[in-house]
């Protein structure tokens, strides 16, 4: 249904509601429908619009439901826009949106549709058309808006921000955690089921009750039932791969693949060498490639812009220098400043790559230059993730600590946000860690470096190494592992040479460049440098590895997925709401009118979730119990094995009785009762109707002799149908000219209460009412029981309570036209059926006689007329609130008082 | 691991219709659980199931709903029906009456979903042979005259559960592929999940909405 009918009745002339849609506004974890609507107006400059958001009390919406809590200018700082969540992504799902403007951010879902498409549209048109006018501090647009801005101020805010079911919690717990090994690993289902309740437990205790049972008016939501949907697709993804993470080993098995990863410092030389030494020096050709470069470039303009002159000629370098004996694909180039780091790929295992993605951490000065720091690209390859890491790290002897540090600011800072939720560099299979990491010798003097080298006794000078110490002490690369290292230091040597630094600073040798690796499966080939490069003050190097990578095996992959599907059904059905009631068939005894009574169920959460519940309408039906019931809560909220009691009240009154007493109607309901994402149940109200005198019609207690409980029903429905079947014996006699009822009160008051004070104004006592109301269903007394004024207002009621009234709805206009003049009254009643005028007539003379007693019960003629007209006259039901009003009710009573005060006798 | 392929590209609606103590919610605790649910208590409303099933290599999630087959709640059952793309319509193979009904259950389901449903009728209980009161060839020949699929099953053993609720499926799917289910009808009983980007949906949604009036 549109709902922009209904905002078009809350707006002033002139404003037109342009485009409404159905939507849900997002606070937090909870939802909250709303109704969101562009208004337009017609100012001097053109038309002027204005964003309204309204609370809606049921669905459909019709314009009272609607309470105005949001408005928004469409001018400068209007905006609107299309969330773009892939996690999300799902046809037929609501569309997230974001609307700003007047300091406020809303998010809505508009549900999927050409509505919502529609009404973004308009929208977007609106700004359009706002931005192509004169600006708005000319004149005063939006003064039409005050108005309402001033009944948002008022409005009451309170909404009922429910809880989502299990899996959405449980979907929301695993996003915000995200895979944690740990708890991916130890999480069971039943932990799953445990962990989903308790986040909605806690959720719930904040709000302060395990219970909020929310009374609103009869109606519920028709569109609830048969359109329920279970929770949105996109809420399963994450579980059922967390799961599969878990069963990995169930479908993978590991291949090892050869991976070369080198590292180079090239001190911002060209690239004049061929890189085959280095990359090509092995008889096999690897399946994969890691190439990092340091100080590639040391030009001002990499610094300042990372625009690099030499990125071309280098990256054109290694491709040349790649393995010949087998063809590569580029992964990915990622390149800051000086530190690049390229990834190839032998081409037929091109496709198992997936998920590919970059990033650069500079830890230069500021914490942010590029020109020292790490690059990174990580992928998938078959089922094992990969991250690689080029780094620079800070220089000089001394500053060990500095390197320490921009370690940790890497691995703190660099993160991939391909993956929900996004990983970190720990958080891979396999971590390959290649760089100029500057870690220097210490503790030792220059020769006595030299003479080592000289020796070969490459283990001695490790002990030594700032990088072996720091990683023993577990100050940095913790968890990482390096092959023994068995060749010279690659630093620093004369460029062009493999002469030690004949510099005037003679630095002391060290291996700055190096290879680390972490992960499972890992294991290094060789580690080696290549001294027959020359251009650069160091030496590259490179480490061989074979890598255990998990690949797929299809046929066990399949039946694993199945398996988790069916396991994850198995979960979601379990985890549907589901509640016990205690009784699911009322049966109500002896409902007499004007008498409720209360029968109370209870209803108990014996699902695994929090669960809501409501009373909703059945097919066609407005109301989702009939009018002679009430149910209270309608709705409510209920923690699991937590139990609420609703009520459930039967009252007849002068609305319903009359078709109960004809048998049109009987006391029978179906409730459904709809949890929220769940099954619905049925709860069956039965009960035993005594009929009255009360709501029963003029004619049919005319022809009863006898008091109506002693009438048959079928009779009663013949009676009330307007056929007095005659074959029946009783019916011998001729009909009564009034209701015996009517006399009996009546008549009852002329004997005892002609000069009461008061009649007719004062109350009388409910328990003597019902006494009465007894006497007249059940038989003839003799005597009316009860004081006067229970008696009087007896006779009002039995009055008001008339299907038809004295005077016939259809004379009730009529009467109201000519209520000035008496003939014409007169002559109108003239055409009234017999029974009523009747009773008219009957009635008007006891006035008229009371009246005559004026001294002593101080009666007010005019008080009078305002009482019998309002019950004498009235209009149908369906355009009583139409007619309701004060002069309505004076010519009621001015018609009443003509019979008052002027002879009648029909 | 790429993104995405653990997610279902549509969900079926369906109803399961048909007398008090046909078996009908053995059926569907049978399809979801592979259980057979000995003491099943009369449904007194409507209980839920989901699963997914995989047809023509599409994933595709069922939302079932087993409705309460008691005459007195007919009129409130009714309600469920709407939006429905399979109706899964039971008897009892070892009572005549649960049989004699199916025309009075068919014209609900006819009247009261669209109509591309399709309308499976199942036999529950075939496993109890010696008590059979209804051949299998006059049901046979009832659901031939009507247009519906038909398989005896049994709740209890399992037999022909998983085909009669996948038939039903694999029939909606066919009638999605030749383009006689129109995805875009409100109550077609199918939403489908395509893999295009976001973004760019609201406005391919076609602007001949068949929603009509919801209410």
């Amino acid at each position: 249904m549109d709902p922009s009918g209904p905002v078009q009745q809350l707006l002033s002339q002139g404003e037109k509601c342009v485009s409404a849609a159905d939507a849900y506004l997002v606070q937090g974890r909870a939802r909250v429908s709303r109704v969101a609507a562009l208004v337009e107006t017609e100012t001097a400059f053109g038309p002027n619009f204005g964003f309204f958001m309204f609370g809606t009390k049921r669905m459909p919406v019709q314009g009272s439901d609607l309470t105005l809590v949001t408005v928004i200018p469409v001018k400068e700082d209007f905006a609107v826009e299309v969330i773009d969540d892939p996690s999300q992504d799902l046809l037929g799902s609501d569309v997230p949106v974001k609307v700003c403007g007047s300091g406020q951010v809303l998010t809505l879902n508009l549900p999927f549709g050409s509505k919502s498409g529609n009404f973004l549209t308009a929208l977007r048109r609106a700004i359009s058309i706002y931005t192509s006018q004169p600006p708005a501090e000319v004149f005063q647009p939006f003064a039409w808006l005050e108005k309402y801005e001033l009944m948002t101020a008022t409005a009451d805010r309170s909404d009922w921000p429910w809880s989502g079911t299990g899996l959405d919690a449980m979907a929301a717990e695993i996003v915000t955690e995200g895979f944690e090994d740990n708890f991916a690993d130890s999480l069971s289902f039943d932990d799953a089921a445990s962990l989903a309740s308790q986040q909605d437990l806690g959720d719930s205790e904040a709000d302060g009750s395990g219970l909020e049972p929310v009374n609103v008016s009869r109606g519920g939501s028709a569109s609830t039932m048969g359109s329920m949907m279970a929770n949105p697709p996109s809420v399963r993804e994450p579980i059922v791969k967390m799961y599969m993470l878990k069963e990995e080993a169930k479908y993978t098995h590991l291949k090892t693949f050869r991976i070369f990863a080198g590292t180079w410092n090239v001190n911002g030389q060209p690239a004049t060498e061929s890189l085959k030494a280095w990359l090509a020096k092995d008889s096999t050709p690897p399946d994969l490639y890691a190439v990092g470069f340091q100080e590639l470039d040391l030009s001002k303009e990499a610094f300042v812009f990372n625009d690099s002159a030499r990125e071309e000629e280098w990256v054109k370098a290694v491709t040349h220098g790649l393995h010949p004996e087998a063809s590569y694909r580029r992964v990915r180039l990622i390149r800051l400043v000086g530190m690049m780091l390229l990834v190839f790929v032998r081409s037929e295992h091109n496709k198992f790559l997936s998920q590919i993605e970059a990033q650069t951490v500079g830890t230069g000065i500021m914490g942010k230059m590029g020109n020292k720091g790490g690059v990174a690209i990580r992928f998938d390859f078959h089922n094992t993730s990969f991250c690689i890491v080029n780094s620079h790290l800070a220089a000089h002897t001394e500053h060990y600590e500095r390197r320490n540090q921009d370690y940790s600011d890497i691995c703190a800072r660099m993160q991939f946000n391909l993956t929900q939720p996004p990983l970190t560099i720990h958080k891979h299979n396999v971590v390959l860690w290649v760089g100029d990491l500057n870690y220097r010798l210490s503790d030792i003097e220059i020769s006595e470096v030299k003479a080592l080298i000289e020796k070969e006794m490459f283990w001695a000078l490790m002990e030594h190494d700032q990088l072996k110490r720091q990683m023993n002490e577990r100050s940095v690369f913790k968890d990482f592992k390096e092959a023994s290292v068995n060749f010279i230091p690659t630093y620093k040597y004369d460029p062009g040479t493999d002469d030690w630094d004949t510099s005037e600073k003679c630095r002391v040798p060290a291996w700055c460049d190096r290879v680390l690796c972490k992960g499972d499966s890992v294991s290094a080939v060789e580690y080696r440098s290549h001294r027959e490069l020359k251009l650069s003050d160091h030496k590259p190097v490179s480490c061989l590895f074979d890598i255990g990578v998990k690949v797929i095996d299809e046929d066990n992959y399949k039946r694993v997925f199945e398996e988790v599907i069916r396991k994850l059904d198995k979960l979601e059905n379990e985890f549907l709401p589901s509640v016990s009631l205690s009784c699911v068939d009322l049966k109500f005894e002896r409902i007499k009118f004007l008498e409720p009574q209360k029968k109370t169920i209870s209803i108990t959460n014996t699902g695994q979730v929090p669960c809501q519940f409501e009373f909703i309408c059945k097919l066609d039906e407005k109301e989702y119990c009939k009018p002679w019931l009430n149910v209270q809560p309608s709705l409510g909220f209920i923690m699991p094995g937590d139990s609420y009691p609703i009520e459930l009240e039967i009252y007849v009154d002068k609305n319903t009785a009359g078709r109960l007493n004809s048998g049109e109607d009987s006391l029978e309901d179906i409730l459904v009762l709809h949890l929220d994402g769940g099954k619905d149940y049925f709860v069956t109200v039965q009960g035993d109707f005594i009929p009255s005198c009360f709501g029963s019609s003029i004619e049919a207690l005319c022809n009863m002799r006898g008091p109506i409980r002693e009438v048959p029903v079928a009779r009663l429905v013949d009676l009330e149908a307007g056929s007095p079947s005659e074959t029946s014996p009783e019916d011998s006699f001729s009909t009564l000219p009034i209701p015996k009822e009517i006399w009996l009160l009546v008549d009852h008051l002329y004997k005892h209460a002609l000069c009461q004070e008061d009649l007719f104004q004062q109350p009388g006592l409910h328990s003597e009412i019902e006494e009465i109301r007894d006497c007249l269903d059940t038989g003839m007394p003799d005597t009316i029981p009860g004081q006067p004024h229970s008696v009087a207002e007896c006779l009002l009621m039995f009055l008001d309570s008339l299907p038809e009234p004295v005077v016939p709805h259809q004379y009730y206009q009529s009467c109201l036209d000519s209520c000035t003049r008496f003939e014409l009254c007169e002559q109108l009643m003239s055409q009234v059926p017999e029974h009523h005028r009747n009773v008219f007539k009957y009635l008007t003379a006891f006035l008229r006689e009371l009246l005559k007693y004026q001294d002593d019960n101080k009666r007010d003629p005019k008080m009078l007329a305002m009482i019998f007209g309002g019950l004498l006259l009235k209009p149908k039901p369906d355009e009583a609130k139409r007619q309701n009003n004060q002069q309505t009710a004076r010519r009621r009573a001015t018609f009443i008082y003509q019979f008052q005060v002027n002879p009648y006798d029909g | 691991m790429a993104a995405g392929p653990y997610n279902y590209s549509y969900i079926f609606k369906y109803i399961i219709i048909g007398d008090m103590g046909v078996g009908k919610s053995c059926l569907l605790h049978q399809f979801t659980e592979k259980k057979f649910m000995a003491d099943c208590p009369h449904t007194i409303g409507v209980e839920f199931g989901t699963r997914i099933i995989e047809v023509s290599g599409q994933k595709i999630k069922l939302q079932i709903w087993d409705t309460a087959g008691q005459e007195r709640f007919r009129a409130v059952t009714r309600s469920y029906y709407r939006g429905a793309a399979g109706a899964l319509m039971v008897y009892d193979i070892t009572r005549r009456s649960t049989y004699n009904h199916l025309s009075s259950w068919l014209t609900d389901a006819r009247n009261l979903t669209n109509p591309n449903t399709v309308i499976f009728l199942i036999g529950n209980k075939c496993d109890l042979e010696a008590q059979r009161d209804v051949t299998y060839e006059e049901a046979k020949q009832f659901a031939d005259e009507n247009g519906l699929l038909f398989l005896e099953a049994s709740a209890k053993t399992g037999e022909n559960v998983e085909e009669a609720f996948l038939d039903t499926a694999r029939k909606i799917y066919q009638n999605i592929q030749d383009g006689s289910l129109d995805l875009n009808a409100a109550e077609s009983g199918v939403q489908h999940k395509p893999s295009s980007p976001r973004g760019t949906q609201l406005s391919n949604d076609q602007p001949a909405n068949k929603e009509g009036c919801a209410c």
